[in-house]
């Protein structure tokens, strides 16, 4: 399943909605980006995050396609969040459900891998006195 | 056709869409050149291969053809995740 939006999510929630439909399912790999408080040396307020969303959606479930192909997984969570975010707030929720670990450990690692280098998002990040994008 | 501009790529084109003539872009350079011409800022990151190029949500990674209804985005480098 795929999500791209502005809203937060809560975590727990997110993940009990895939287990709950499958009793097969024995491990289960997050992993959270959150927004830090220092990047490059400066500290950072805020950022805002840009998606090209119709693009975003395709680039992500290739990455689940792919991801299938090498492990053997029983459903995969991507939530990627967009709009302005503050220090703290969660950018991106991958979590992937398998029956042994070693699938959702790696598979998590591959999708967040492949998310950072051709997911169609970007950051800006804002500090006391300007803003950049990264 | 149809091209959209996200990231920084807007502060240097002021927008992030617009309609472009396709009778005289038939190519992806074609459209690289008439960019070039249109937004001079825009040069040195076109000829450093800074940006990456899609067709309707296609990456592309060679000279492609384009045509009337495409969808076409520049965007630098991701930074999601």
């Amino acid at each position: 399943m795929i999500k791209i939006q502005k809203e937060d999510f809560n975590i727990d929630n997110e993940i009990e909605v895939i287990k709950s439909l499958h009793s097969s399912i024995g491990a289960v790999t997050s992993f959270i980006g959150y927004v830090r408080d220092m990047n490059n040396n400066k500290k950072v307020n805020s950022i805002k995050l840009e998606v090209y969303k119709k693009m975003a959606f395709e680039e992500l479930t290739k990455i689940i396609v792919k991801a299938n192909e090498k492990w053997t997984l029983i459903d995969c969570l991507i939530i990627h969040r967009h709009g302005y975010l503050e220090v703290n707030d969660k950018i991106v929720l991958v979590t992937c459900f398998s029956k042994h670990r070693n699938d959702s450990f790696e598979s998590c690692n591959y999708i967040m891998n492949y998310l950072k280098k051709d997911a169609p998002f970007w950051k800006k990040e804002y500090y006391n006195n300007e803003s950049e994008w990264l | 056709m149809h091209i959209k501009y996200f990231a920084w790529i807007k502060d240097i084109t002021l927008c992030d869409k617009e309609n472009l003539d396709t009778n005289k872009l038939k190519t992806t350079n074609d459209l690289k050149i008439y960019l070039i011409n249109k937004y001079p800022d825009l040069k040195k990151h076109i000829d450093n291969d800074t940006f990456r190029f899609a067709i309707n949500q296609e990456y592309i990674f060679t000279i492609k053809q384009i045509y009337k209804n495409d969808e076409i985005a520049m965007f630098p480098p991701v930074s999601g995740g």
